[in-house]
């Protein structure tokens, strides 16, 4: 094995959603791990757990058996969402706060001081292309304009992994391809590692390493040798 | 579709659904409770009226009819059950011969008995000493002649000899003035006070005495036939007074010129009329605000849950549900929260009413109670319709699909800001309190002898335009201290939330309206429950002070006149067990002019340790100051209003009194200094009286005769302190205390159960306060859930996630108290000012119930602190579930 440390560790994770008849295993019995650096792209028909994997990933779901670690994270749950960026698949901008105040958020709890918080906040809507709207409130967005703003969070968080689920799912195809740009650009330069869920194909196509989902199980390169 | 709907709305929004039914049940119960103490009051002031009075009707029988058929008459009407023949003569006056001293009176009246009347009209005659047959002396008749029973009195008779006869018992005529009423006179054209001498003949003895043949000099006796009425009447007061006043007519039609009814009953009632106006006011003061704040909050509470209830509209509509539809399905909804509501205050309202006024009240019958019930739940479903129909309906007009998922909005002025309502409304407010307390106003205006009463209704507008206005400049401040003052609001919550103060700030200021209704709701509350409570207690201090009044103290031991007891006599009274302060005051009679008036002797320096003594009693100067100038000028004398008009005194004018001099026995000049204008003064008539210094009586009149001693027991244990005096002096003295006072002052609203009512209210108005912070700022919480959760998500600690939901409940609390402070104050102040009739004596200070404060303000605080700790850790889902909801 190299030396290099994982960002994320699954080992045989699962998460079900309810008990007895009506359970549901959204995530089952998944083995995965994220390196520094990786550029992941997970596919999958609608249900088949990805946003449910991502969410186990960012530390935001306990998965019901298994485990989740990061090993190069801290152990404090608060402190370790500050290295860990996530854009979500359903609107996630506080209703009464402006698109800056929403983007400099993780700033703010991290504890950045204001001057650089402010330039960093600016320059992520910029790179997504909505810094006109710094001013405007989350319900006076489009969905594809408040997609964007929650990448532009993300992208001002500089975190050293970034999971990103379904963030092109509201654009067109050429905003989308923009954002994806952006994202992948962003990545290498602060060096972190992206995962980005998707249904588009064009997108997935950018991204160096496919894993895909099917009814709760990841099919990684690994494992699709082995299927295959 | 309407049950699969209305199963599932059950089954997602039970918490607001019940939050607003809730609301709606709290009026609901106030407005019953209300009305059954309305009712109830009503009652009792109508029993006491009819209990007040001695005789019901006084039938005056006209010169040449004949009193025995007049009599026959009366007995026969309906609803009479007794009626008792009444002879009076006019004497040209009484005199006695004691020891050797002749005393004599100037004219008199002479009344005629039957053997049966004491014992029909028991209230009418109170034994004082002697027997209580044969012939009685009225009390000050005695005390002139200086007569007791076993001397001999001699009546003057016009054109005859007088007549001697031998006094049996002393009495006392407590209804005296309606006895010797003018009946039939107009209230002006009555006599200003009932004659001094009286004496009281057995029938027998007056048929033989004063029967003498009538001349133009000496008029014929005149007869009266006292009535009982034992028809049943009607509980409520004017209705009762109808009643009265026409069965009164009809008797003087049967008796077609023969006599003229003298009512007494009516005008008792005619009393109690005014005063069950004042209860309507009362219930209309208290209940009202208090069935408007419980819409109020109901109101928050159904917009609170508005932005799910437009999606679901959105989502019925985008699913092609036609309008008319979704409308049905709003009114369905109304429906079940108003009857559930309402179903749920009649259960709260009958058992805080039974708590508050006991299980079945006097007066309250099962259809009153109907009719209350049926009140309060019509006004329940209207407070249903206005604050969950309206709205729906309104949105269902004026929004579209995408306009319905907006939730904060940039929050614009609204119109009345804009305009200035609170302004106008304030400005209103004071120039209808200054029409209003300008001097010929009254609140009620019940002319004798009219059926109709007037009340000033509009002067309540004054307080409620006050309570309105100042909650919407209230509303104006918090708007405009949110909006411009986000820096020092994120320097006040940095404490709490630490990083996120500045973030906070702009999420409260962005928040502002739901924060500011908030704010205001608890403000109304708070100024509700502490304006109320303030007048209760106002109105409870001056009650006590009008039992005072009357009784003089919390034990007042009056000695028999005649008797001569020094002050002295009060070291006994010292040792009984409860007695704190014993103080002497003496009474006598004093003319000034031709008038005779009661004089009392006080030791300024030390009555006001057994009574209290009101600024209100006095004009030109305080309680304090003119007693410490009749301590400084012993020939000082505070004298009254009408006294001094009718002799045009200006302060130190020389005033020459005639006092009996104890050595001779003789009327003396006495030369007193005129200090100050006495109006009420305790154990003192209502009318015209002296007040002087004791010291200074005794010098100039040789006695220190005391006539009453005021005893303070501390205010507690009075009636047993009483008892045990009453033991220890047995027939020599009446003793009084003053509960008993308490249950006799009759004609203020000291008959309605006030107590009961401000249990009641006061409840409520904590209930109020409570639910409006801790309701409010929680339901307003579960509307943030979603904006907690992805703070939570972004890394935001448990710690500054309650730290932001404090500062919004700190911000309630702080503003409420105080904005609701203030506003109580100044209503406190006028309500109390537009309420003054409510009030004898007037007050002077207005009492503050700070233990009530206390409770009020602790029962919101925590309210409010429970609601934002609770709402802070309630969330037990991950924040990405709550994420996944719209
Ligand atoms: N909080 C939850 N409670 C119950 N079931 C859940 C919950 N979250 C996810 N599920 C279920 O888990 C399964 C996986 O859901 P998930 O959202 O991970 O799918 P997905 O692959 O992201 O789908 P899509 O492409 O539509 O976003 C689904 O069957 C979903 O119904
Ligand atoms: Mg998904």
């Amino acid at each position: 094995m190299n030396h290099i440390e994982n960002l994320v560790v699954c080992t045989d994770a699962s998460r079900t959603f309810g008990s007895g008849l009506s359970a549901v295993v959204a995530v089952q019995g998944t083995t995965a791990q994220v390196v520094p650096g990786a550029r992941i792209a997970i596919a999958g028909p609608s249900g088949s757990g990805k946003s449910t994997l991502l969410h186990l990933m960012a530390g935001l779901e306990l998965p019901t058996r298994g485990q989740v670690t990061w090993p190069s994270f801290s152990t404090d749950a608060a402190e370790r969402t500050q290295d860990i960026g996530v854009v979500f698949q359903s609107p996630s901008l506080v209703p009464a706060l402006d698109v800056a105040e929403n983007t400099a958020l993780p700033l703010i709890l991290a504890g950045v001081d204001e001057q650089e918080c402010r330039a960093r906040v600016a320059e992520a809507l910029e790179r997504v292309g909505v810094s006109d709207l710094a001013g405007k409130l989350p319900e006076e967005l489009s969905g594809g304009q408040a997609q964007r703003v929650a990448v532009a969070r993300v992208l001002a968080q500089r975190p050293r992994l970034i999971l990103a689920d379904e963030p092109t799912g509201q654009l067109d195809h050429a905003t989308g391809q923009h954002l994806i740009d952006v994202l992948l650009a962003t990545t290498a330069q602060i060096g972190a590692a992206l995962v980005v869920t998707t249904h588009d194909r064009t997108v997935l196509e950018r991204l160096d390493t496919h894993w895909s989902m099917h009814e709760g199980r990841l099919l990684t390169a690994a494992t699709q040798g082995v299927l295959s | 579709m309407t049950i699969t709907w209305l199963a599932g709305l059950l089954r997602r929004r039970t918490g607001r659904l019940a939050a607003t039914a809730v609301g709606i049940s709290l009026a609901v119960a106030l407005i019953a409770a209300l009305g059954t103490f309305l009712t109830t009051s009503k009652a009792t002031m109508t029993a006491r009226a009819v209990h007040s009075v001695a005789v019901d009707w006084q039938v005056q029988v006209q010169p040449g009819a004949d009193p025995a058929a007049v009599l026959n008459t009366v007995t026969k009407t309906a609803g009479v059950t007794a009626a008792e023949r009444v002879s009076m003569a006019a004497t040209t006056g009484l005199s006695s011969t004691v020891g050797g001293t002749t005393q004599s009176t100037g004219p008199g009246v002479v009344l005629g008995l039957t053997p049966t009347y004491r014992h029909t009209f028991p209230g009418e005659i109170r034994q004082l000493s002697g027997s209580p047959t044969g012939v009685l002396l009225a009390q000050q008749t005695a005390a002139n002649l200086h007569v007791r029973p076993g001397d001999t009195v001699s009546i003057g008779r016009a054109g005859s000899a007088p007549v001697v006869v031998i006094v049996a018992g002393v009495v006392d005529l407590p209804q005296a003035d309606s006895l010797f009423q003018k009946v039939g006179a107009p209230p002006k054209s009555q006599p200003s006070a009932p004659p001094d001498n009286v004496i009281l003949l057995p029938q027998a003895t007056f048929d033989t005495v004063m029967s003498h043949a009538s001349t133009a000099a000496a008029p014929a006796p005149t007869t009266q036939i006292h009535v009982v009425r034992g028809a049943p009447l009607s509980s409520d007061p004017a209705a009762a007074y109808e009643s009265v006043i026409g069965a009164a007519h009809n008797l003087e039609a049967q008796l077609a010129g023969a006599g003229v009814v003298g009512n007494d009953l009516g005008a008792a009632l005619e009393g109690a009329r005014s005063d069950a106006i004042y209860a309507q006011m009362l219930f209309l003061f208290l209940g009202l605000p208090g069935a408007v704040l419980a819409a109020l909050l109901t109101a928050a509470l159904a917009s609170a849950g508005a932005d799910r209830r437009r999606a679901e509209q959105a989502l019925l509509r985008t699913r092609g549900l036609a309008p008319r539809k979704v409308a049905r399905l709003a009114v369905v909804e109304a429906l079940l929260v108003g009857t559930v509501g309402g179903v749920l205050g009649l259960g709260i309202g009958a058992a805080a009413g039974r708590l508050a006024f006991g299980p079945s009240p006097a007066g309250s019958s099962a259809s009153t109670t109907l009719i209350w019930a049926a009140i309060a739940f019509v006004a329940g479903l209207a407070i249903a319709t206005l604050t969950v129909l309206v709205p729906a309906l309104r949105d269902l007009r004026t929004r579209t699909v995408a306009q319905s998922r907006h939730a904060v909005g940039r929050p614009h002025t609204p119109w009345w800001m804009k305009s200035g309502v609170d302004f106008m409304l304030i400005a209103g407010a004071l120039f209808v309190f200054w029409a209003s307390s300008s001097n010929n106003y009254s609140l009620v205006l019940a002319p004798e002898g009219v059926a109709t009463i007037s009340v000033s209704y509009w002067a309540f507008l004054g307080p409620a335009l006050l309570w309105l206005g100042a909650a919407m400049l209230l509303w104006r401040i918090v708007d405009l201290a949110l909006k411009h003052g986000r820096r020092p609001l994120a320097r006040l919550i940095a404490p709490l939330t630490g990083r996120l103060a500045q973030t906070g700030a702009s999420s409260m200021s962005r928040q502002r309206r739901p924060l500011a209704r908030a704010l205001v709701l608890v403000a109304l509350a708070i100024s509700f429950a502490a304006s109320t409570a303030t007048f209760n207690a106002t109105y409870q201090q001056q009650a006590e002070a009008d039992a005072q009044l009357s009784n003089g103290a919390d034990v007042t031991v009056t000695e028999s006149p005649g008797l001569r007891v020094a002050p002295a006599a009060g070291a006994g009274m010292q040792s009984v067990a409860g007695v704190r302060h014993v103080e002497p005051v003496q009474h006598r009679f004093a003319y000034v002019g031709a008038d005779l008036q009661d004089l009392y002797g006080v030791r300024p320096a030390s009555i006001t340790s057994a009574t209290a003594l009101q600024d209100a009693y006095f004009t030109g100067g305080t309680a304090k100051a003119l007693m410490a100038k009749l301590a400084a000028q012993p020939d000082a004398i505070l004298v009254s209003d009408e006294t001094v008009k009718d002799f045009q005194l200006a302060p130190g004018d020389l005033i020459n009194l005639r006092l009996q001099d104890s050595r001779t026995k003789k009327l003396q000049t006495v030369p007193f200094h005129y200090a100050g204008i006495v109006k009420e003064f305790p154990t003192a008539p209502k009318d015209s009286f002296f007040v002087a210094n004791a010291d200074y009586i005794t010098k100039v009149t040789g006695s220190n005769a005391v006539g009453a001693f005021l005893i303070d027991t501390g205010g507690t244990n009075q009636s047993s302190v009483a008892a045990d005096l009453q033991r220890r002096l047995g027939a020599a003295a009446t003793v009084t205390n003053v509960t008993e006072a308490r249950s006799q002052v009759g004609s203020s609203l000291t008959s309605v159960n006030l107590a009961g009512l401000t249990r009641l209210e006061l409840v409520f108005a904590v209930l109020l306060a409570a639910s409006a912070g801790g309701i409010v700022l929680a339901v307003g919480l579960a509307e943030r859930r979603r904006s907690l959760a992805i703070l939570s998500v972004l890394g935001a600690r448990r710690r500054q996630l309650r730290g932001l939901a404090l500062s919004e409940g700190l911000l309630i609390t702080v503003g409420g108290l105080i904005g609701g402070g203030l506003i109580a104050w100044g209503l406190s102040q006028m309500l109390i000012k537009v309420l003054t009739g409510v009030f004898d004596p007037p007050p002077s200070v207005i009492a503050i119930p700070w233990g009530y404060l206390t409770i009020t303000v602790l029962t919101v605080v925590s309210a409010l602190g429970t609601a934002a700790m609770v709402s802070a850790r309630a969330s037990t889902r991950p924040a990405v579930e709550e994420l996944r909801d719209l």
